[in-house]
C-alpha cells in the first residue's frame, strides 16, 4: 500500500503529469515555527494537500474510468470523426431509446436508479460478513452426522425428538362453537323419536335432581297474529304492471295520501281563528268601560228586583195558610189509598188477561229484540275478527304502517336492467314483524346526558367582553 | 281496616300480567338482553283486554307478559349464559385497560358462546311445525345474505346466510318445488311447494342498498341467529329426505347439480302415483290424477332447452329458476366461477338478452327478454317467444298470487295465457268438461232441497258461459293464425248440453219459493254488476290498446 502511494506522489511530480484538477492556491504568509519531530505535530502542520488532490484525482479516474487515462489506450479514449454517420445506424439507435418497454418489465424507479453503484471499482467485500465462528466445529458435527445418518443409526436425542408427539393447533373453541361460525354443522334434531318412552324412574331422577326439563306452555306455541308471514304486494306492483292493476295501486296510496292530508287540514281549521273573534276598537272600548258606568244601570235594576218581590210573597202567602189535617182529611186517604191499590191490582189482573189476546204481538216484539241481540253479536264478532288482524297496541308507542310502494306511471322502468328498487325490504321485514304482534314498536333510544352541560367563557374571552 | 277485607288488585287478570322491567328485574337480565331472550324462546308480549284493571287503575300504555311466560323463562339454561357473556365483557374491559395482552387472548379464547339446539327442538317438536314457520327464516336469511361485508353485522352471520341460502336453493331445484315467481319492485316473490306445505319468500335485488336508520339491527340479528339455526336444520332433514349428502360441496355457483347418495330416489316417486287412496270416487281420483300429471308435466317445463345469460341479466335469480324446471344454464367466464359452456355453443336454444339490441347474432337460437321465463313459470307452459323479442314492448308481467273468481276483470293478456293453455291441450280439455258435467248431475241429483248447492251449480254453469265466451273470443283471434277444423266438430255437441243446461236451470228458477227466489236475485245483482264492470273494463282497455295502434301508425308515417 505504501509502495504504491509512493509511485503515485512520484508519477505526480513528473513534469508532464496533467491533472484533472486545477492545483489549489498554495497558502503564503507567516509559519509559526513548529517541531515537526514528534508525532503530534504531524498531523496539525504538515501541508499533505498537494498530494492529497492528486490521490483524489486518481481515485476519480479509477472511479469513473475503470483506470488511469494515462494507462488507457488511444482507441479507447479517441475515435475519429468521419462525418455523418449512416442512417441505419440512427435509425436503429433511435427507435431502441424511444421505445417504452412494452413487455413485462416496467421500467425502473428512479430511486432504485440512483442507489444503483455507478462506480466501475466494485465495493471491497466484507470478510466479516462471511466469517462464521465455530465453522470448522459446526462442519465437523454435520460431517459427523452426516456419517451416521449413512450408516442408519439414529442417536438419542433424534429418538426422542421422533417420539415428542406434534402440536396440532386447534382452532378457537369460541369460534368453533359459536351460533353464527360458517362452516357448523348440523344434525337430524327431529330424529330421535325414540325417547318418548319414558322410563318412569329415569323420570323421577330426573326430576328430583333438576335435570328435567320444564315443559313448554301450550299457549306458546299460538301464533300472536293471524297474519301470514310474507304478505305479497298487489299485482300492480310488479316491475311491468298491467295497466288496471297498476291504477287500482295508485288509487290506495292516492286515498292514503287524501286521508292524510284530511287530517292535516282538519287540525289546521280546528287551530284557525275566527275573524269575528278579532278585538276590534268597539269591544276593546267596551271592555276597558265595564263596570265604570253605573247610574242608568242601577235604576233598571232596582225595578227588576222589585217585581220579583212581590211575586215570591205571594207564594209565601199561599203556603203559610197550611193547617193541621183534619180526620176526615185522614179517612179521606186511607180510602183513596185502598182504592188506588184495588185499581191498580184490577188492572194487573185485566192486563194478565188481556196478554192471552197479545200473544202474537209479544212474540213478535220478543222477536225482534232476538233479532236485534243477534245482529249486534255478529256485529260484535266480525270487529273482534277484524281487531284480530289489526296490530296490537303491545308498548307507548303505535304501530305506523309503512307507506305502499308503489312507482308512478313514469317511474316505470321499461325493462328489467332499468328497474329501480322501491321500498327496502330490510324496513319491510322489520314492519312486518311489528305487525304480527312479535315485538313492540320501539323507537331510537335518545343520548340523554347524566350530567348537565356546563359552558364556561374562555379566559381570554373574559377579557375581551 | 280489618283483615278480611278484599284488596284491589290482588286477584283476577292483574295477577296473569307482569310489566317488562318487573319481569327483567325478576330475570337480573339487563333490557338487550331480555329482549334477545324472549325473540329466541318465542315469547311475546301480550295486551290484556282490560287494560285499565291489568295497570292498576292507570291507562300508562306498557307492555306486558304473561307471568306463566315468565316462570318459564327462569328455567332456561341460555339465561346463565348471558350471563356469563357479561361477566367476560367486564373482565376483557379491565384487562384491555391494564394492558395486560396475555389475559386478553386468554379471555378471548375461553368466550363463553351458547347453542340454540335444544331451543328449536323445544319450540317445533316436529318438522311440519317447523317447516310451516320458515317463510320468515327464508326472507331473513336471504336479506342478511345481500347484505354488504362491512362491519355493521358480524360477516360471519351473512356468510353463513349466504350457505343457507344456497343450499336451500339446491333443494328446491333438486326437488321441483317451485311453483310461482313474481317479480316486483320491491324484489322477488317464490313460492315452492315442500312436504305439501306452500312456501313463499321475498328476494330483494342485489343491488339496492339503502340503511334505513329506523331499524333496530340488534334485534334483527337475533332473529337472524334464530332462524340460521331453524333453518339449517331444516335443510339437513330435506337433504336427507331426498337421500342426498348433506352439506353439499361447491354449491355457490347454482350450476351444478348435487351428489346423490341413493340414485333410485326419482323411481320411488314414480310408484306412488299407482296407489289409489280407498273410499274416493272415481272423479276425485280423476282429478287428482291430472293435477299430478299437469305438476309433472309443469317440472318437466324446461327439459331440453339450453339456455345462455347474458351479462346484464340477474343471473342468480334466473339460474335459479331455470333449473328448477330442467333447463340447462350458463353464463360468461368472466361473470363468476361454474359457468359450463360458452356463448359460442352451438346448441344453445335460446339466449337471454336486456338490451335493446344483441351485439352478435346466432342463427339457431332465440334472443328473449328475461320476463319471458318468468311468464313461462306463470303460466305452466312454454309461451311463444315471439312477444319477448329484444326491442319488443313486453306484455305487462301479472301477478300469479290473484286467484281471480268468475265475473273480475281478468287482463286480456291471462285472457291469451289460459287460451293457449288450453289450446295446447284439445283433448285433455274434453275430458275436463266430461268431468265436470258428471260432477255437476251428480250434485244436482243429491242435494235438490239446499240452496247453496243450486248457487254452485249455478256459479259453474255461468263459469263456463264466460269460459265459452272468452274461448270463442280467443279462438276467434287466434282462427286467423291457425285453421283447425278438428276444434269446429268439438263444439257442436257441447253446444246441446250447454242448451239443455240452461232449460234446466229455467226451470228451478221457476219452482223456487219466494223467499229463495229473493235471495236469488240479490246474489245475482251482485254478479251481474261485477261482470258489467269487467265488461267495462276490457272495453276500456280495447279503446287504449287501438288508440296505442292509431298512435303507433301515426309516428311510423
Amino acid at each position: 500500500m505504501a509502495a504504491a502511494r509512493r509511485l503515485k506522489r512520484v508519477v505526480a511530480s513528473q513534469p508532464g503529469f496533467l491533472n484533472f484538477k486545477s492545483s489549489s492556491e498554495s497558502l503564503s504568509g507567516r509559519r509559526k515555527r513548529v517541531n515537526k519531530n514528534k508525532k503530534k505535530s504531524w498531523n496539525k502542520h504538515s501541508d499533505i494537500n498537494d498530494v492529497e488532490e492528486f490521490l483524489e484525482d486518481v481515485r476519480l479516474q479509477e472511479r469513473t474510468t475503470g483506470g488511469l487515462l494515462a494507462e488507457k489506450s488511444d482507441d479507447s479514449l479517441f475515435f475519429l470523426d468521419v462525418g455523418q454517420p449512416k442512417r441505419a445506424e440512427r435509425k436503429a439507435a433511435e427507435p431502441i431509446e424511444g421505445k417504452k418497454r412494452k413487455g413485462k418489465t416496467p421500467r425502473p424507479l428512479r430511486i432504485d436508479l440512483i442507489l444503483q453503484q455507478d462506480s466501475l471499482i466494485p465495493a471491497p467485500k466484507d470478510v466479516l460478513a462471511y466469517q462464521q465462528p465455530n465453522a470448522k466445529k459446526l462442519r465437523r458435527i454435520s460431517q459427523k452426522a452426516e456419517q451416521l445418518a449413512a450408516k442408519g443409526v439414529v442417536t438419542r436425542r433424534q429418538k426422542r425428538l421422533l417420539s415428542r408427539r406434534p402440536v396440532t393447533k386447534e382452532a378457537k373453541k369460541s369460534d368453533t362453537e359459536a351460533n353464527n361460525n360458517p362452516n357448523r354443522d348440523y344434525y337430524d334434531i327431529w330424529g330421535q323419536e325414540q325417547s318418548t318412552v319414558k322410563d318412569s324412574a329415569e323420570d323421577w331422577y330426573l326430576q328430583q335432581t333438576g335435570k328435567k326439563r320444564v315443559k313448554r306452555p301450550e299457549k306458546l306455541s299460538d301464533r300472536p297474529s293471524v297474519l301470514p308471514a310474507v304478505e305479497v304486494i298487489a299485482p300492480g306492483g310488479s316491475y311491468n304492471p298491467d295497466f288496471f292493476s297498476h291504477q287500482a295501486l295508485l288509487k290506495e296510496a292516492h286515498e292514503v295520501e287524501v286521508k292524510k292530508q284530511k287530517e292535516e287540514d282538519k287540525l289546521e281549521r280546528q287551530l284557525a281563528v275566527n275573524k269575528d273573534d278579532t278585538a276590534t276598537e268597539e269591544t276593546v272600548i267596551r271592555e276597558q268601560v265595564e263596570g265604570l258606568v253605573e247610574e242608568e244601570e242601577e235604576e233598571e235594576e232596582d225595578e227588576e228586583e222589585a217585581a220579583h218581590d212581590e211575586e215570591d210573597e205571594d207564594a209565601e202567602g199561599g203556603s203559610s195558610l197550611a193547617k193541621k189535617k183534619t180526620e176526615r182529611q185522614r179517612k179521606r186517604e186511607k180510602a183513596d189509598k185502598i182504592k188506588e191499590l184495588r185499581r191498580l191490582d184490577s188492572k194487573r189482573q185485566m192486563d194478565h188477561r188481556q196478554q192471552l189476546f197479545q200473544l202474537r204481538s209479544i212474540k213478535a216484539s220478543i222477536k225482534q229484540q232476538e233479532q236485534s241481540t243477534e245482529d249486534k253479536q255478529k256485529i260484535r264478532k266480525a270487529n273482534q275478527e277484524a281487531e284480530k288482524s289489526q296490530p296490537r297496541r303491545l308498548g307507548k308507542l303505535k304501530f305506523q304502517a309503512q307507506d305502499l310502494e308503489v312507482q308512478l306511471s313514469d317511474e316505470l322502468a321499461g325493462s328489467l336492467r332499468q328497474l329501480k328498487p322501491e321500498g327496502s325490504v330490510l324496513k319491510d321485514r322489520f314492519k312486518s314483524l311489528q305487525k304480527r304482534n312479535l315485538i313492540e314498536p320501539r323507537e331510537r333510544a335518545k343520548f340523554k346526558r347524566r350530567h348537565k352541560l356546563k359552558y364556561v367563557e374562555k379566559r381570554a374571552f373574559r377579557a375581551i367582553t | 281496616m280489618g283483615g278480611l277485607q278484599k284488596k284491589k288488585y290482588e286477584r283476577g287478570s292483574v295477577t296473569n300480567y307482569i310489566t317488562r322491567n318487573k319481569a327483567r328485574k325478576k330475570l337480573r337480565l339487563s333490557l338487550p338482553d331480555f329482549r334477545r331472550l324472549c325473540i329466541l324462546k318465542g315469547i311475546y308480549p301480550h295486551e290484556p283486554k282490560h287494560k285499565k284493571k291489568v295497570n292498576k287503575g292507570s291507562t300508562a300504555p306498557r307492555t306486558f307478559y304473561l307471568i306463566k311466560d315468565i316462570r318459564f323463562l327462569l328455567h332456561e339454561p341460555i339465561v346463565g349464559k348471558f350471563r356469563d357473556y357479561k361477566v367476560f365483557v367486564r373482565k376483557l374491559k379491565k384487562a384491555y385497560g391494564k394492558t395486560e395482552w396475555s389475559a386478553v387472548e386468554r379471555l378471548r379464547e375461553n368466550k363463553p358462546t351458547y347453542k340454540l339446539d335444544h331451543i328449536i327442538k323445544e319450540r317445533y317438536p316436529s318438522f311440519i311445525d317447523a317447516l310451516r314457520d320458515i317463510d320468515d327464516a327464508l326472507c331473513m336469511c336471504f336479506l342478511f345474505s345481500t347484505f354488504a361485508r362491512t362491519g355493521k353485522c358480524h360477516v360471519q352471520t351473512i356468510q353463513l346466510c349466504r350457505r343457507l341460502t344456497v343450499e336451500w336453493m339446491n333443494y328446491v331445484v333438486a326437488a321441483r318445488a317451485l311453483r310461482k315467481v313474481f317479480i316486483s319492485i320491491k324484489g322477488i316473490y317464490y313460492q315452492a311447494e315442500v312436504m305439501g306445505q306452500l312456501i313463499t319468500w321475498l328476494v330483494p335485488y342485489q343491488f339496492s342498498h339503502d340503511h334505513p336508520t329506523d331499524v333496530d339491527y340488534r334485534v334483527m340479528a337475533t332473529f337472524t341467529e334464530l332462524y340460521t339455526t331453524l333453518l339449517g336444520f331444516i335443510n339437513f332433514r330435506l337433504y336427507h329426505s331426498l337421500n342426498l349428502l348433506y352439506p353439499p360441496k361447491k354449491l355457490s355457483a347454482l350450476s351444478a347439480s348435487l351428489a346423490r347418495m341413493v340414485s333410485s330416489a326419482e323411481e320411488e316417486e314414480a310408484q306412488l302415483d299407482q296407489f289409489p287412496v280407498e273410499g274416493e270416487d272415481m272423479e276425485k281420483l280423476e282429478a287428482r290424477e291430472r293435477e299430478q300429471k299437469e305438476q309433472e308435466a309443469q317440472k318437466k317445463l324446461f327439459d331440453g332447452l339450453k339456455f345462455f345469460l347474458n351479462r346484464e341479466v340477474p343471473r342468480e335469480s334466473l339460474a335459479f329458476v331455470i333449473r328448477c324446471f330442467g333447463g340447462e344454464v350458463s353464463w360468461d367466464k368472466s361473470v363468476c366461477i361454474g359457468s359450463t359452456y360458452e356463448v359460442t355453443e352451438e346448441t344453445i336454444t335460446h339466449h337471454i338478452v336486456d338490451r335493446p339490441n344483441a351485439s352478435t347474432q346466432y342463427i339457431n337460437r332465440y334472443y328473449i327478454q328475461p320476463q319471458w321465463v318468468y311468464d313461462c313459470i306463470n303460466a305452466k307452459i312454454v309461451l311463444p317467444v315471439e312477444d319477448y323479442f329484444l326491442g319488443v314492448t313486453l306484455p305487462p308481467h301479472l301477478s300469479p298470487f290473484v286467484e281471480e273468481k268468475e265475473g273480475d276483470y281478468m287482463p286480456p293478456e291471462k285472457v291469451k295465457i289460459m287460451a293457449l293453455q288450453r289450446g295446447e291441450k284439445p283433448e285433455q280439455e274434453d275430458e275436463e268438461e266430461e268431468d265436470e258435467d258428471e260432477d255437476e248431475e251428480e250434485e244436482e241429483d243429491d242435494n235438490d232441497d239446499e240452496e247453496e248447492d243450486e248457487e254452485e251449480d249455478e256459479e259453474e254453469s255461468e263459469e263456463k258461459n264466460l269460459k265459452k265466451m272468452e274461448k270463442q273470443r280467443s279462438q276467434g283471434k287466434s282462427l286467423q293464425v291457425k285453421v283447425t277444423p278438428g276444434k269446429m266438430k268439438v263444439e257442436n255437441p257441447e253446444r246441446l248440453e250447454q242448451e239443455e243446461k240452461a232449460e234446466e236451470k229455467r226451470l228451478a228458477i221457476m219452482m223456487m219459493k219466494k223467499k229463495e227466489k229473493y235471495l236469488y236475485d240479490k246474489i245475482m245483482f251482485g254478479k251481474k254488476r261485477k261482470i258489467r264492470e269487467a265488461n267495462k273494463l276490457t272495453a276500456k282497455r280495447k279503446a287504449h290498446d287501438d288508440a296505442e295502434k292509431a298512435n303507433k301508425k301515426k309516428t311510423r308515417k
